[in-house]
């Protein structure tokens, strides 16, 4: 999965860090944003293959960035992996309604995050393929 | 009696049989062509007659006489009777006397037997509503003390009982709305709780308990209801009781508890992230030099002393809220407490190039405190103006003393970003940041709410604050003066 493009949005700086050098170690592009308003314009911007988000971020939420993105052509189908502290936060229904692709609670493993992403992209190629 | 009775036939016989003689002589007369002639019927029948009619007069007299002497009897029986002087009715030779006097007597012994029963049994119902009316006193007096509001309607729907609580929550006076129906006491926006009333009346089972939520003063407020049926001795439902329950401040206490275990978590698992996620990358050797490795450590070990932090401020608001923590109050001078406290932020302030404006001691500004939980307090206020102040800023402290109040006031102005008028209000919650300033520095939205517990609920104090957006703010606090603080202060 190489050269795949992720955005990643949180506002705590350690966690963009982290992610962000586990993905890069892994041959992924990162592009950052520290809240939701911020990660749409670079999604507009950079167009990336996933973004992995924080739910509670101040200016805009991740649940509004992810409404936002499914609002825009360019971006609808841009996959999303949320991280969050508020597991229960999001229900079924939002989650299927905003097609989230996966929801990963804090504390949670870097490794297991780069897991998810794998699979996803992989699942979306294949899509693309058929 | 007897005597009466041949007396009456005697002479009843006599004038019969004297009409019969008269009555022949003219029939006679009739039949011999003659006219009749009293003179003639005196001749023929005349001594007889006068005989029959001698008698007859005298029977009629005995028979008056008789009469007479009877109905004075019965008349002066009745009046011994009107006049319930029963004894006074002696029994005489009258045998017609003697029969209804002793009848009378019966009759009346029978009834005054009955009158007795009757007030014997007027007695014990009258002894039964008296209890009765001391039981619905007693229940009336139960239900008009509690707090909930009652309400207990009959049968029909129509209100038999109801206290002051359900009277002012439905409006209704509750003392002369007796025997009115329910429907019409509480109003139409009320009307799912007078449903649910006829509802429950309505159907099996003892009980039904429902939270139902009505608008009171413009405000929304939640009471559970717990309605019961009453039951007759014939087991049938005779009416209804419902007691509501004001849980309005528990479901706000319950989702109070609920928001803060929320952000406890949230802030908790948001260190403890950073630690787990740069202590897997360690451990997977994703740090590839050494220099990264140094980072990484400093990463899990700032996020850790941040995570000691929250927890110390967790504990520390929770001891001073549930009165737990130990408070050791002594006469201690605001501007040395301060003057502690700077030379610890000092090199903070130097980091971020902000200058501090100190003021010199005064004479006296002595007040009753823990010194530590007064020391945190100064701590927390001076560095949150560091941290929302921008390089080149100032932060200027100045510690004033009204006499006439007996207060020692200490202020705090920095010259930061400030905070929106509208937030100012929310600025010592549990966890409140202001939005706008979140990007600015980092925080855990205990500190504001640790300095207002301190001050406020431990040292009888005041925290306020003034703050205009993109000027600056000025935090401080008042507490009372040793000298006006009372010494048994001292020793609690």
């Amino acid at each position: 999965m190489s050269g795949k493009k992720v955005l990643v949005v949180d506002d705590e700086v350690h966690i963009i860090h982290v992610v962000a050098i586990k993905l890069r170690n892994n041959g992924y592009e990162v592009v950052t944003a520290d809240n939701g308003a911020e990660a749409f314009e670079a999604a507009l911007k950079e167009n990336p293959d996933i973004v992995v988000t924080d739910f509670q971020m101040p200016v805009m939420s991740g649940l509004e960035l992810i409404e936002k993105l499914r609002q825009c052509d360019q971006t609808r189908d841009i996959p999303v992996i949320m991280l969050t502290a508020r597991s229960f936060a999001i229900s079924k229904e939002q989650q299927e309604s905003l097609r989230i692709a996966g929801c990963l609670s804090k504390p949670f493993s870097p490794k297991e995050l780069l897991e998810n992403i794998e699979d996803i992209l992989y699942q979306k190629e294949l899509m693309v393929d058929n | 009696m007897k005597f009466g009775r041949n007396l009456y036939l005697v002479v009843t016989g006599i004038v019969a049989f004297s009409l019969f003689i008269g009555g022949l002589a003219q029939w006679q007369s009739s039949g011999t062509g003659e006219g009749w002639c009293f003179a003639g019927y005196l001749q023929r029948w005349g001594s007889c007659v006068l005989v029959c009619y001698v008698v007859a007069a005298v029977g009629v007299i005995l028979l008056g006489w008789y009469w007479f002497s009877l109905a004075g009897k019965i008349t002066s029986i009745a009046n011994y009777i009107r006049q319930d002087k029963l004894d006074c009715i002696k029994p005489g030779t009258n045998a017609v006397i003697n029969t209804l006097t002793e009848g009378v007597k019966e009759r009346f012994d029978r009834y005054i037997r009955h009158i007795t029963e009757l007030e014997n049994q007027i007695k014990d119902l009258q002894i039964q509503i008296q209890l009765s009316q001391r039981r619905e006193k007693n229940t009336e007096a139960i239900i008009y003390s509690i707090r909930d509001a009652v309400i207990v309607i009959d049968e029909f729907d129509k209100l038999l009982m109801a206290n002051e609580a359900a009277g002012t929550l439905f409006g209704f006076d509750f003392r002369t709305s007796r025997h009115k129906l329910i429907s019409e006491l509480i109003d139409a926006d009320r009307h799912k709780f007078v449903e649910l009333l006829s509802h429950s009346r309505q159907t099996g089972g003892r009980a039904t308990r429902q939270e139902i939520e009505f608008f009171q003063e413009g405000k929304p407020r939640t009471f559970d209801c717990i309605i019961s049926r009453v039951y007759d001795q014939a087991e049938r439902i005779c009416g209804v009781v419902a007691a509501m329950h004001d849980v309005t401040r528990e479901k706000e206490i319950s989702q109070m508890k609920n928001d803060f275990v929320s952000h406890v978590s949230h802030e908790l698992k948001t260190p403890l992230a950073s630690i787990m996620a740069y202590s897997e990358m360690l451990s997977d050797g994703e740090a590839d030099d050494e220099q990264t490795r140094k980072e990484f450590y400093s990463v899990i070990q700032n996020q850790a002393k941040r995570l000691n932090r929250l927890i110390e401020d967790i504990l520390n608001v929770s001891r001073i809220e549930s009165g737990l923590i130990k408070i050791n109050k002594v006469p201690v001078s605001l501007t040395i407490l301060i003057e502690e406290q700077l030379q610890m932020i000092k090199s903070y302030a130097e980091e971020k190039n902000i200058e501090i404006i100190g003021q010199k001691p005064i004479v006296f500004d002595q007040v009753y405190a823990d010194k530590d939980m007064i020391s945190q307090v100064i701590v927390n206020l001076l560095s949150n103006a560091i941290k929302y102040t921008r390089p080149g800023g100032s932060v200027r402290i100045k510690t004033e003393v009204d006499e006439i109040a007996g207060l020692a006031r200490v202020s705090i102005t920095d010259t930061g970003v400030g905070i929106p008028e509208n937030e100012l209000g929310h600025l010592f919650e549990k966890f409140y940041r202001v939005e706008a300033n979140k990007n600015v520095a980092k925080g855990t939205g205990l500190g504001l709410n640790l300095v207002k517990q301190i001050l406020e609920k431990v040292h009888n104090g005041r925290v306020f604050v003034e703050s205009k957006v993109g000027v600056g703010s000025t935090f401080g606090f008042e507490l009372p003066l040793a000298t006006r603080e009372p010494v048994e202060a001292m020793l609690r």
